[in-house]
């Protein structure tokens, strides 16, 4: 119940994709996005996948999360083989159990307040309504909301909604968490509350976090950076993250 | 609150359109059932409010209007058998022309005769009351001035909303059938939108020789020691009639007579095109604002869809949000046929709407919205989470 709880396994892998391929159609032809990808993520790291617009990396984690259905290759993830292979309930099921998502625009429901926010994900995993609301208000304390808990949207900064919009993924305690240019709509302090607490759920609470982002500033945060290009990866190291790194403004 | 709830109240003005969609097509609906209800109601409205306890009919008779309603005179001794009816008395009512007069100065010019215009003419209904105190066809709302006043020989009152038609005002003297008769009162509340109702005491119906003296009379009204116990006397009183008549509780009969408009194929006609309409209109711009509303949190709900909230639960956020539209509308529908009732009533139309009517259209207002939210699910599949990873 414990917002801090870790899964235990770091190290362990949390994703393993083999041979993706996904092809878009523009015109008559066909564009390939990925072009055989070989991807892994560990529980406990922060991976960084970097790369210009248009390399593919969003489609990656599109394909690795069961959004975007590829046209080859497999995804291995947690205790799942080939999640693919499931029904799209079955993807939406896995999702909702054990991924997080945090986008570039933060996509909160104008009308809830904060803690509404992050209770209603907790409700449609079937917590019961108390519980529900202690793990919300627990969760957004953890993010430095504590104050704002009551706030609409429409009363918070950028900032702050990304930040609801974190505790609304890490209340659910999920295993796996992607980020899609969770700072680019940030400036430099918010933008560096943002990759700490990514930071944080990674070493505290075990999950892979998977950042995708074009901002090279972040990797002083990554414990792993892979490069795409052209659906490619052409660079994958490993690195031992500094957490007290600040992000200067855009 | 729910998701649902907590978006309309606070996107309200996104929903307005839906709401006032709907509420117009209630409140074509309702005004226009009640306006036609209201006209009945016109009819049988000294009836139904007298003090009238149980009203014996035939046993074939489906309401006051129409139908036959009359029994023969031995049935008053026979109610009387059981021992908690008080009074029992004949409906009586006739119909007849109703002229004012004007006092014509006989060396006025013709000129100035015609300028006078000339004295109206009317069909008018006539319904009695006995002025014996606290007689049982005396609607409870009369006064014991205007009992007194049509005690009086060739005595009538009038409702406030013919005066004008009618062409009198108190005091004045008024030809009924080529007989003069004098306005003693003027009741409040009694509009009759087809034809202006006099009222006058039986006597004086008696004197203008329209009086049931034969061996057949009106409805019988009867009034009970107890009228908390009509629904059981009544019963009584059926077993005791035996088939030969019916008694209905003054509820029953007025429930009957409201229903009882809508025999007319003409209005069943009307208040159908209404209802086909409403309905075509309430599901259009429900559905198109819904749509709208919907496509204007469409990334919400892409982020919930990728959180891992499944499409079933997305389509209950929107049914459950459709419910609540149309619940707000049948409130706002109610709301302003209140106000176009409180007009009506200020000239004379009486747009009567008894609870049923609330129920029934209400619930079509809930379902037109539940409609429109079955129709706008479509829109949801745009909620692609892979669009918001861009």
């Amino acid at each position: 119940m414990s917002p801090t709880k870790t899964h235990g396994k770091h190290g362990d892998f949390a994703i393993e994709a083999k041979g993706l391929v996904k092809r878009f159609k523009s015109g008559k032809a066909f564009i390939e996005v990925l072009k055989g990808v070989d991807f892994d993520a560990r529980h406990g790291d922060l991976t960084m996948v970097m790369g210009p617009s248009g390399s593919g990396k969003s489609t990656l984690i599109a394909a690795l999360s069961g959004l975007l259905r590829p046209e080859e290759g497999r995804v291995d993830t947690l205790d799942i083989d080939n999640l693919w292979k499931l029904s799209s309930g079955r993807i939406d099921r896995f999702r909702l159990d054990n991924c997080g998502f945090i986008f570039q625009g933060f996509n909160l429901f104008p009308a809830l307040t904060a803690l509404q926010q992050v209770e209603v994900v907790l409700k449609f995993q079937g917590m019961p309504k108390g519980d529900a609301k202690r793990q919300a208000t627990e969760t957004l304390k953890e993010v430095g909301l504590g104050a704002r808990l009551n706030q609409r949207p429409s009363a918070l900064s950028g900032g702050e909604k990304q930040r609801v919009a974190i505790a609304r993924c890490l209340a659910k305690n999920p295993q796996i968490l992607f980020a899609d240019e969770p700072t680019s709509a940030l400036d430099g302090e918010n933008g560096q509350v943002v990759i700490r607490l990514l930071r944080r759920a990674a070493t505290e609470h075990g999950a892979a976090v998977i950042c995708v982002t074009h901002d090279p500033r972040l990797e002083e945060w990554a414990d792993r950076v892979i490069k795409i290009e052209d659906g490619v990866i052409i660079d994958d190291q490993r690195r031992t993250p500094n957490p007290d790194a600040t992000l200067a403004s855009h | 609150m729910s998701l649902a709830l907590s978006t309309l109240l606070y996107e309200w003005r996104r929903y307005m359109a839906a709401v006032m969609a709907l509420a117009l097509s209630g409140l074509l609906v309702l005004a226009m059932t009640g306006v036609f209800i209201g006209i009945g109601k016109g009819f049988t409205a000294t009836i139904e409010r007298s003090s009238a306890d149980i009203i014996i009919m035939q046993p074939g008779a489906t309401s006051l209007i129409g139908g036959p309603s009359g029994v023969p005179r031995r049935f008053i001794p026979l109610a009387y058998r059981n021992p908690q009816v008080v009074e029992v008395q004949p409906l009586d009512g006739a119909g007849g022309s109703f002229q004012s007069v004007k006092n014509v100065d006989p060396t006025m010019s013709q000129a100035d005769r015609a300028r006078q215009r000339a004295p109206k003419q009317q069909f008018v209904q006539a319904s009695i009351i006995d002025t014996t105190p606290g007689a049982v066809t005396i609607p409870t709302d009369y006064s014991q001035e205007l009992v007194d006043a049509l005690r009086q020989p060739y005595t009538v009152a009038i409702d406030e909303t013919a005066v004008t038609k009618l062409g009198v005002k108190l005091g004045d003297k008024a030809l009924y059938n080529g007989q003069t008769v004098t306005v003693v009162g003027i009741t409040r509340g009694y509009p009759n939108m087809m034809q202006a109702n006099i009222v006058m005491s039986r006597d004086t119906l008696r004197m203008l020789g329209q009086a049931d003296t034969g061996p057949r009379v009106g409805p019988l009204m009867v009034k009970l020691r107890d009228p908390a116990q009509a629904e059981r006397v009544a019963a009584q009183l059926n077993v005791l009639g035996d088939g030969q008549w019916k008694a209905w509780t003054r509820q029953e009969l007025a429930d009957a007579n409201a229903g009882a408009m809508f025999e007319e194929g003409i209005l069943v006609i009307i208040i159908g095109g209404c209802v086909v309409l409403g309905t075509i209109i309430g599901v259009a711009i429900t559905w198109q604002t819904l749509r709208g509303a919907i496509m204007a949190n469409i990334k919400e709900f892409a982020s919930l869809r990728a959180l891992g909230v499944g499409m079933g639960s997305l389509n209950r956020i929107v049914m459950e949000l459709s419910f609540w539209v149309g619940l707000v509308g049948v409130a706002a529908a109610i709301g302003l046929t209140w106000l176009v009732q409180m007009l009506a009533m200020a000239n004379a139309v009486i747009i009567a709407l008894p609870p049923v009517l609330l129920l029934i259209v209400g619930g079509g207002l809930v379902v037109i919205a539940m409609l429109s939210g079955l129709l706008s699910l479509g829109i949801l599949k745009n909620s692609q989470p892979a669009d918001l990873l861009r």
